[in-house]
């Protein structure tokens, strides 16, 4: 059941009206694919991630849409079986180089997963450890950091009075925002989300939307994302894929109002998908 | 309820058996009513006859468990009870065990010592090779090593205890002796403390020979269980920690180990539980020498050892002195399981659950 009108940026309202001076690009693919095992699961992808711009991804289910973001950070790499081929860049640095140090790759691309991860700690460590993995700073200074995390998160005023309770006992909402608020802490460069709100309700997915939002002001964001609107509201460009394929790449005011391809214009008008 | 048919409206139930319309719901129903009035009373009745049977015989089975538990637990009082009245707390404290004396002067404190000691050695080596290999199996191992080092961990499990005994009383004993021991001794000659764990002479027969085949035997049940509770990490979670930066050490004690702890240490347990009572392979290679010396490398016996190897021949006060052994092994394993229990209590307080 998609019953959403013909003109879906229209009747929900808060698109960029102005599209963003183009930026500089952070991360490049030129003809990317990707396989699991046999499977091509990716065709030629060529894009560009603008330094801090939130990029979206939209598609039908099994388009392509997650592999790629988990290409972005090597996430791949921990199943045998799954190759990329091509060329993505991180600036100067070639994502794809097997020689490549994937610790210090993760930590200049973070990543925010479908469903809330906190690790099986109390709210402060588990901000807290990933900072350590990187740097020896003083309890002092820790505090500091964890604490601009988490209002980094959006969440220091909900948990504050709380920090050693368990990750675990926060709510949906809560415990993905201290995932996003665990990512920031790590002072990556890239941030990719998989379907950030999926699991949560309409007023946290609201929070977290608008958090995606501050964040594109110091870091480059990848979505991926079911909802359209979703895509409307927070990006600046919008990659529309489609088996595999990247159909339409483009601002996402103009993906969501006249698109040039056919199949971008059935998929945003729910006649697929 | 004679001709009145109590079932239930046909339609009613039509709608709540999905993929069954009402037409043939009403069909099925007048079927029925050709077979005769279909008595839902009776029905119910039969039903909750079947019903109350089994609650009763599954009640049955789990007292059966009480039953027999408090059976051995009397009859061991029973046996043991000669030897409580004549030695008291001081069969507890005393290291002399001289049976065939008139009357025989029994103690436990070798016993007793013999099988802590070695318990503690085979889990201080068991459980850090145990988790090491269900952390290789899980995490890094390449997919076509898994299966044969996984069936080699299930035959380690079933290999009869006798069989370990034999290998440790021709095979390990002398290696140990001739090799091992020798080598350690000499390492830590004049050592303080260490000097003393660690002094000669070398024997086939020694607490340290018992705890090594101990630690191999109970290594199954550690890296057994640990697989399975290490499989019930959510992808996404070890994701995620690979995600922030870690590596595969820091995934496995950041995020694994604290996942799973509960089910670890449930395997921990068991391991000891077994370490604890093992008899057969110990009784071959521990020595069984009541004597308490600081050398590892000295022959011992455990309870359980000292139990198999003099229960046949005995008999009067020196037979109850063994039960009497028997029934502190019986409260030795209770307290580390309970001691288990209020340590995993105080994790699931500390995670702030």
């Amino acid at each position: 059941m998609n019953d959403l009108s013909v003109s879906v940026s229209a009747a929900n309202g808060p698109v960029p009206q102005v599209a963003l001076p183009d930026a500089p690009p952070k991360v490049t693919a030129r003809g990317l694919n990707f396989y699991y095992g046999e499977h091509h699961a990716l065709k030629n992808i060529n894009l560009t991630l603008g330094t801090h711009r939130v990029t979206a991804f939209i598609g039908p289910s099994g388009c392509g849409k997650s592999t790629l973001l988990r290409i972005f950070n090597r996430m791949y790499d921990l199943y045998p079986g799954q190759k990329a081929t091509g060329q993505l860049m991180l600036d100067q640095t070639n994502i794809l180089d097997p020689k490549l140090d994937l610790n210090l790759l993760r930590a200049r691309v973070g990543m925010v997963f479908q469903k809330p991860t906190p690790f099986p700690m109390t709210i402060y460590e588990n901000i807290a450890f990933g900072i350590r993995l990187y740097e020896k700073i003083s309890k002092s200074e820790m505090d500091g950091r964890v604490e601009k995390a988490l209002r980094g998160g959006a969440l220091w005023n909900e948990v504050k009075d709380k920090l050693n309770a368990s990750g675990l006992s926060l709510s949906g909402g809560q415990q993905q925002r201290l995932c996003i608020a665990r990512t920031v802490a790590v002072r990556p460069e890239v941030i990719l989300f998989d379907e950030p709100c999926s699991a949560l309700d309409p007023i946290s997915t609201a929070k977290v939307e608008e958090l995606i939002q501050e964040l594109s002001e110091d870091y480059t964001i990848a979505i991926v994302t079911h909802n359209m609107q979703q895509a409307a509201r927070v990006s600046d460009k919008t990659a529309f894929m489609y088996l595999g394929e990247l159909v339409e790449f483009d601002d996402t005011n103009k993906i969501f109002t006249s698109p040039s391809d056919r199949r971008t214009q059935d998929y945003i008008t729910g006649r697929f998908g | 309820m004679s001709g009145v048919k109590p079932a239930p409206e046909p339609g009613h139930l039509g709608y709540t058996v999905q993929g069954i319309g009402v037409a043939d719901m009403a069909v099925q129903s007048d079927i029925m009513e050709a077979a005769g009035p279909y008595d839902r009373a009776k029905a119910l009745s039969a039903f909750k006859f079947g019903d109350v049977t089994f609650y009763w015989i599954t009640r049955a089975c789990a007292i059966s468990v009480l039953l027999i538990l408090g059976g051995i637990i009397v009859s061991l009082i029973a046996g043991a009870w000669p030897a409580i009245r004549e030695y008291g707390f001081s069969f507890l404290f005393t290291s002399r065990w001289a049976p065939s004396n008139d009357p025989p002067v029994l103690g436990a404190l070798g016993p007793i010592y013999g099988t802590l000691v070695t318990s503690v050695i085979a889990m201080t080596i068991a459980i850090p090779v145990g988790l090491g290999i269900a952390i290789f199996l899980t995490e890094l191992c390449p997919q076509w090593l898994r299966r044969p080092i996984g069936i080699a961990v299930e035959l380690l499990a079933g290999i009869p205890s006798i069989i370990y005994g034999m290998w440790g009383f021709f095979v390990l004993g002398p290696f140990m002796a001739d090799s091992f021991q020798p080598f350690v001794i000499k390492v830590f000659d004049g050592v303080p403390i260490l000097g003393t764990i660690f002094a000669g002479p070398p024997s086939y027969l020694s607490l340290f020979n018992a705890s090594l085949i101990l630690a191999i035997m109970v290594l199954p049940f550690i890296t057994a269980i640990s697989v399975d509770v290490f499989k019930t990490v959510p992808p996404v979670l070890k994701e995620a920690a690979y995600g922030v930066g870690c590596t595969t050490w820091e995934v496995v004690r950041n995020v694994v180990i604290p996942y799973t702890k509960v089910g670890v240490i449930g395997g921990i347990m068991l391991a000891l539980g077994r370490a604890l009572g093992e008899t057969m392979a110990v009784t071959f290679i521990i020595g069984n020498a009541f004597k308490i010396t600081g050398s590892v490398f000295s022959p011992g016996t455990t309870i359980s050892a000292a139990i198999a190897s003099e229960f046949a021949e005995s008999d009067g006060l020196h037979q109850s002195g063994l039960i009497l052994l028997g029934l502190l092994l019986f409260v030795l394993t209770f307290f580390v399981l309970a001691a288990a229990r209020i340590m995993l209590m105080r994790l699931e307080k500390k995670a702030g659950n």
